[in-house]
């Protein structure tokens, strides 16, 4: 590409522009600044019309950030360096067990200080309030070593050592019968002991949790068989040598994962098999038009309004580029106001999603990062759209 | 009268000597190829430094047309004209651009951003200047020219705040802020008292005077013609008369 053709693409132009807005060795600095803050019941309604796009942008994205974490939740809270799986097992919500033998294998293996079983299963949780009962995702792993973070590991295990107890997720959605500390849970006919509560969260299928022993889970399902093992690696030892190690000397029934890949693997699954991110992508591109829109047509009818004014600036000799600048600066204001109101309404969005879904919606960092770079990409690439009608100002008409 | 400060530097008008604006045989005509409509008609000008030119003449004669021309807002088609030294037919959009910025541009419409104070406005207009003055240095050269005007207690107004006369003072200031060579005005008086215009037309003309800035300014209003060197007279496309 030819120095020239450089300096004449888009985003070479773009960047220019925006640099040329904020260079502080402009005198004219903030000049777009006060144009567009000149009308400030004009600006208000312009940062509202943006922020609802921005919202829009972020509840979509919020929602499904919300249900892919949802379905890969038992990876992020793993308690340990790797994972291992049947190999059948595609997902986490198809339940192929494990061998018992592949296991012990495993726990036998150089670097491996111990291996943590897993049990999953749905019972039926009774309402005696209601006489119904419904289903919920039961979890059992051995109470002295917590295969995953639901809560104080020492409280949970002490729990969990008595006999015939449970413990409920507080995050399961409120379908539920109140379950009591110290009260009475029947499960599948059977009676045990509400014994604490722990920190998990529902996904798109399972409302709720109940955690209990291995033990406990034994008693109901004597031929159970683990569906995860959770692996403990010695001190020094390194995750990568070891799964390594593990995938040559073990049968390919089984797959070995660290705790990150297993929760990629599981997003990239929810994404191939359900067209989630289309979907919610069409909800963000909605919000990105909507605000694209918005923001030309407010940047337009100022340029619009101020014509006479444009036109004058580039009699006197200003250049394009200048009123570009200007504008840029203005497409600027506007993507920053919105999104700060769109922030705002997304937080409390997200709370009321949260509260009514219980899914793990959250701002995070990531999130709020692209929406803002997104928003200052809508309102700049309207501004350059409404800069046409700039380029139509004719300053010899001014005479 | 007002008196200009003495401490602000004026630039030259070119080689010593040298019209500031020499037309010959300029042609213009609006219109596509088969209807055009011919606005000038061969139309010969001469602009002196330290000159005042009024142009004068019927509505449709030309002289706006002739005035946007010299003043590289429109596209010489046919004939000459050099303006500073420089021949503007055939300059580039960018040239057209740079001849702009050393001309002192007075409309008929004050043209100002509502969200700009007087001083704001003439300080955007400084921006076309090199080296830029500072904050200072601008504020004390926006004083100079506004003082004069009966501005000086305006600087930090903006429009919505003036009277019309008020605002067209300021456009004026915006006009000569830059000690332009070549003054182009169309009707700058239009919108003023005849107080004001005096004012006005006194500040152009003592402009002219110290620093042989040339100006050209299109008026119908024929109580200014005594202030100026050389009235035009343009009727259909054509320079009619000059006195």
């Amino acid at each position: 590409m030819r120095d020239s053709d450089r300096k004449n693409s888009g985003l070479f132009v773009l960047a220019r522009n925006i640099l040329r807005a904020f260079s502080p060795k402009r005198s004219s600095f903030g000049m777009g600044i006060r144009l567009i803050a000149f009308n400030p019941a004009r600006l208000l309604a312009a940062f509202a019309g943006i922020a609802v796009a921005v919202a829009v942008m972020f509840v979509e994205l919020g929602l499904l950030t919300g249900l892919l974490n949802s379905q890969a939740l038992m990876a992020s809270v793993v308690r340990g360096e790797l994972v291992v799986l049947s190999e059948a097992r595609t997902d986490l919500h198809k339940w192929n067990d494990l061998s018992r033998i592949r296991l012990n294998q495993i726990a036998a293996a150089d670097g491996v200080e111990r291996v943590i079983p897993m049990y999953q299963g749905n019972m039926g949780l009774s309402d005696p309030d209601t006489n119904t009962v419904r289903r919920i995702l039961v979890i059992a792993f051995p109470p002295e070593d917590l295969p995953i973070a639901i809560g104080d590991p020492e409280e949970i295990a002490r729990a969990l050592r008595t006999p015939n107890t449970i413990l409920f997720d507080r995050r399961s959605r409120p379908i539920y019968a109140d379950l009591v500390l110290g009260g009475e849970a029947e499960i599948n006919d059977l009676s045990y002991r509400v014994g604490g509560f722990v920190d998990l969260g529902p996904d798109v299928i399972h409302d709720g949790v109940i955690v209990m022993s291995d033990a406990s889970y034994f008693a109901r399902f004597p031929a159970a068989r683990p569906i995860m093992g959770v692996i403990r690696l010695s001190p020094g030892a390194n995750p990568d040598e070891v799964r390594a190690n593990l995938v040559a000397s073990l049968p390919d029934d089984v797959s070995v994962f660290t705790p990150d890949e297993l929760h990629q693997r599981e997003i990239s699954f929810t994404l191939r098999s359900a067209p989630l991110g289309f979907l919610f992508g069409i909800g963000m591109f909605a919000g990105l038009v909507i605000g694209a829109i918005t923001c030309y047509q407010i940047l337009f009818n100022e340029i619009v309004d101020r014509l006479k004014q444009y036109a004058t600036l580039k009699a006197m000799g200003f250049s394009e580029g200048f009123l570009r600048g200007l504008i840029v600066e203005q497409a600027l204001v506007l993507a920053c106001g919105g999104f700060a109101g769109g922030l705002f309404f997304a937080w409390i969005c997200y709370a009321y999603i949260a509260e009514k879904t219980a899914l793990a919606v959250q701002l995070s960092l990531e999130s709020v990062t692209l929406i803002l770079v997104l928003a200052i990409v809508m309102c700049i690439a309207a501004g350059l759209l409404a800069l046409r009608r700039v380029s139509t100002a004719d300053p010899a008409e001014l005479y | 009268m007002a008196v200009m400060d003495p401490h602000i530097e004026v630039p030259s008008t070119g080689s010593a000597g040298e019209a500031v604006v020499v037309a010959r045989g300029v042609e213009y005509a609006f219109g596509s190829e088969a209807n055009l409509k011919p606005i000038l008609k061969s139309v010969d000008f001469t602009l002196e430094p330290g000159e005042f030119v009024i142009l004068t003449g019927p509505s449709g004669a030309g002289k706006t047309t002739l005035m946007t021309l010299i003043g590289a807002l429109r596209t010489t088609q046919k004939g000459s004209i050099k303006v500073l030294g420089t021949e503007l037919l055939g300059l580039s959009a960018v040239g057209q651009r740079d001849i702009r910025r050393q001309l002192g541009f007075i409309f008929q419409d004050h043209n100002l951003f509502d969200a700009l104070t007087a001083f704001q406005t003439l300080r955007l207009a400084m921006e076309l200047i090199e080296p830029r003055p500072s904050y200072n240095e601008a504020l004390d050269r926006a004083r100079a020219i506004m003082t004069p005007l009966g501005m000086g207690d305006y600087l930090h107004s903006l429009p919505g705040q003036l009277s019309t006369g008020q605002k067209q003072r300021v456009a004026i200031a915006r006009g000569l802020v830059n000690m332009p060579a070549l003054i182009l005005a169309d009707e700058p008086t239009a919108s003023l008292d005849q107080g004001s215009a005096g004012a006005v037309i006194d500040i152009i003309r003592e402009r002219v005077t110290q620093s042989r800035t040339a100006a050209l300014m299109v008026t119908h209003d024929v109580r200014l013609f005594d202030v100026a060197d050389r009235v035009v007279r343009m009727e259909d496309g054509r320079v009619a008369d000059a006195a």
